[in-house]
């Protein structure tokens, strides 16, 4: 019981971190209308970002939250001007490949940049483990994962309230419902789609700094199996709903680890995927309701 | 117009970025001309190569005779990826030897030039490597490739072509057996692993409740199955979990062991996974003896460790530090790569040592058929990494140390005295 708990808790921060990452992901779906291959490479820019603020600032973390956000933001709006600005009325198909292109460069030369190494991330957050006892059984909880939590939850409630209180929340909401419509309404959609697509990378570079910090390193590699994973738990909340991508993000997270508790975790991918086809077969259309609710 | 020159220039750069990223070529015909110069010429920096490489190993003599030609060597590395560290140490060491052999005169009349691409230690990029250069009949050695995996899978194209691969890291120890044309120097894990079991384990920290974590690739098993061989016979409790190559996330298979109480947590891997795998062993609060077996005396990964002064590992080479010649090596190597040398590179060193001294051995034209055969009956070889001698299978068996890290510093815990009872 106590070891099921322990699993369940390593679950729960693991899919907090695919939970910002699908958000991030269904903003930049949701508002520029495309799909993005790029995701991996933006997370990647904004885990490199924190890293050099932590090197060179002694371990700020509101300063290298920032600094990722920054990072990937200006990536975000150099891939948005390459990739999709351009070729809004094109065959999707064009953008997708493009986004495909900028992946390989972006993470080739970071390799050149940065290094080929993987650098550490080590310290930022104290070793600090806390018991709980519940039901007779001690359940283990860091620090980090605390941490890491309450900055998804933190992140998640506050992008929600720029959506729905904000201006230029309910301009990208409009922009990601019926771009027509909103251009005929006066909205840039060009202009907003660059803002959406920026933001859903920002989002990106902040799961980025909670990888390095969670697993401790930095590497221009990292971002390739998490793409994939932020896609999955987009997919299964329907694309472009940020609550049902969290909560898909969150189960992908929880099924892993628990998959783990029967099998090794060479089949962690396994789990994580057949959920994703279980759930497709049985709801074509993810955990959203048929009628859609966009960004 | 506008359009066309950004398209242009995104064009260029791509290209340019993933050239740059996976190849070696234009580093090639770059290098070429430089050592020429440096043979011709003797200049300066030539000579302190020279001086370094002469101090270390045991370079070829020159050969006052005419000049032959060149022997082009095709290198298969992982520039990229996951394992590029280690690829830049391959094409750091080879380049280095080249450099070396062709301003000492070359060998026979030959000089060197080696060709590199990247393979990503992926089994599919390698095969299709290898076969480039093994339609190229001016290639006559394959030097690479990291990973066993990646090693093995080129047995059909070296049998076909009747091209040698030497590997400077394969160490599973059903690699070299399979092809007459497969040879490898980092030693075997029918040796390695049982070690680990029986003197590090058993003998020197005295545990009975052993936890492995084990990178799930042939490697990975070819270190467990002769692992836990050798472990049964002591009589070791052993629990093991897998993951698959790339994991980053290791928190809940660290809960899973931590539930079996064991007194040791054992990694079977290399590089970057070692590292983060202890780390979040700590960041778990779980206070355990780690070993590792796979990474050697690796200075990433102490750069990388939350906790330095815990880790024992298995290792057949040691860069001693009162060892003058070794230091200058080493320190030559992090001048050039920019982080500290593992056995990796020195072995990628070594491998073409071997070559020019197989080279030395034959008379009249070098082929692939004669060079393979010369290779494999060579005598007993000393280069930076110690002694290399064929076996018949074209594999070496080493002897191991137990090295572990204190106050931050690689150190030899016990020497190759004390496995030398054997098993």
């Amino acid at each position: 019981m106590e070891y099921i708990l322990n699993q369940l808790i390593n679950g729960i921060c693991q899919g907090s971190i695919y939970a910002l990452m699908a958000i991030g992901y269904s903003v930049i779906v949701g508002v520029v209308g495309m799909v993005t291959f790029t995701y991996g490479e933006i997370m990647m820019i904004g885990a490199f970002s924190s890293y050099y603020i932590f090197t060179g600032l002694s371990n700020n973390l509101p300063l290298a939250i920032l600094g990722a956000f920054a990072g990937s933001f200006i990536i975000g709006s150099i891939v948005y001007k390459l990739c999709y600005e351009r070729f809004f009325n094109a065959p999707r198909h064009i953008s997708l490949l493009c986004t495909i292109g900028i992946s390989m460069l972006i993470k080739n030369l970071a390799q050149i940049v940065f290094g080929p190494d993987t650098k550490p991330v080590l310290n930022v957050i104290d070793n600090t483990t806390f018991t709980l006892n519940l039901f007779g059984a001690n359940l283990n909880i860091r620090l980090l994962q605390i941490v890491v939590i309450v900055l998804v939850i933190v992140f998640a409630v506050a992008l929600t309230l720029f959506f729905n209180k904000t201006k230029w929340g309910v301009m990208l909401r409009a922009v990601s419902q019926n771009k027509d419509a909103s251009y005929l309404m006066g909205i840039s959609v060009k202009r907003t789609a660059l803002l959406g697509n920026c933001i859903g990378c920002g989002f990106g570079g902040i799961a980025g700094i909670l990888l390095a910090l969670y697993y401790g390193s930095v590497s221009a590699t990292m971002g390739a199996s998490y793409s994939t994973k932020a896609f999955a738990a987009s997919v299964l909340g329907g694309l472009v709903d940020i609550r049902f991508s969290a909560l898909g993000g969150l189960c992908i997270g929880i099924i892993e680890n628990m998959g783990i508790i029967f099998t090794s975790a060479t089949f962690r991918d396994v789990f994580a995927f057949a959920f994703l086809i279980l759930i497709l077969i049985i709801r074509p259309q993810g955990f959203v309701s048929k009628k859609g609710a966009r960004v | 117009m506008k359009k066309r020159v950004l398209a242009l220039t995104l064009t260029f750069a791509l290209a340019a970025s993933v050239l740059a990223g996976c190849g070696g070529d234009k580093e090639e015909e770059t290098k070429a001309p430089e050592t020429q110069a440096a043979g011709e010429e003797g200049t300066q920096a030539a000579d302190e190569t020279q001086a370094a490489g002469d101090d270390a190993t045991q370079a070829p003599a020159a050969d006052s005779g005419e000049s032959k030609g060149v022997i082009k060597l095709g290198g298969l590395a992982p520039l990229t990826g996951q394992y590029a560290e280690y690829g830049t140490g391959f094409d750091i060491g080879f380049h280095k030897a080249i450099e070396e052999i062709n301003a000492a005169g070359g060998v026979n009349g030959y000089t060197f030039e080696i060709e590199i691409e990247d393979t990503q230690s992926d089994p599919v990029n390698s095969s299709t490597m290898a076969t480039k250069f093994a339609e190229d009949d001016e290639v006559m050695a394959l030097l690479g490739d990291f990973s066993s995996s990646a090693a093995k899978s080129t047995v059909q194209i070296c049998d076909s072509y009747g091209i040698l691969q030497l590997s400077p890291t394969a160490s599973a120890s059903d690699y070299a057996a399979m092809s007459p044309n497969f040879f490898g120097i980092m030693g075997r894990q029918d040796v390695e692993a049982p070690f680990l079991a029986k003197y590090v384990l058993k003998e020197y920290l005295g545990v009975q409740k052993i936890a492995v974590i084990r990178v799930d690739s042939d490697w990975g098993k070819s270190c467990y199955d002769n692992f836990i061989a050798q472990a049964d016979k002591e009589g070791l409790e052993v629990t093991v979990e897998t993951y698959a190559t790339g994991e980053k996330d290791f928190s809940s298979l660290i809960t899973k062991m931590q539930a079996e109480n064991p007194d040791v947590l054992v990694v079977m891997d290399q590089g970057d996974p070692v590292a983060d795998i202890f780390n979040q062993a700590d960041a778990a609060g779980w206070e355990i003896k780690h070993v590792a077996l796979g990474p050697g005396t690796s200075e990433q990964v102490v750069k990388r460790l939350n906790d330095k002064d815990n880790l024992i590992v298995t290792s057949p080479f040691f860069f001693d530090p009162d060892d003058a010649e070794l230091t200058a090596w080493a320190e030559w190597f992090q001048s050039e790569a920019g982080f500290a040398p593992t056995i990796h590179p020195a072995c990628a060193y070594d491998c073409v040592y071997l070559i020019a001294e197989a080279v030395k051995t034959i008379d009249g034209e070098v082929t692939r058929e004669n060079l393979r055969d010369a290779l494999a009956n060579l005598p007993e070889y000393t280069g930076v990494t110690g002694a290399i001698k064929f076996e018949a299978d074209g594999d070496i068996k080493r002897n191991y140390m137990i090295c572990g890290i204190e106050g931050g510093e690689w150190k030899v815990l016990e020497g190759f005295e004390f496995g030398a009872a054997g098993f």
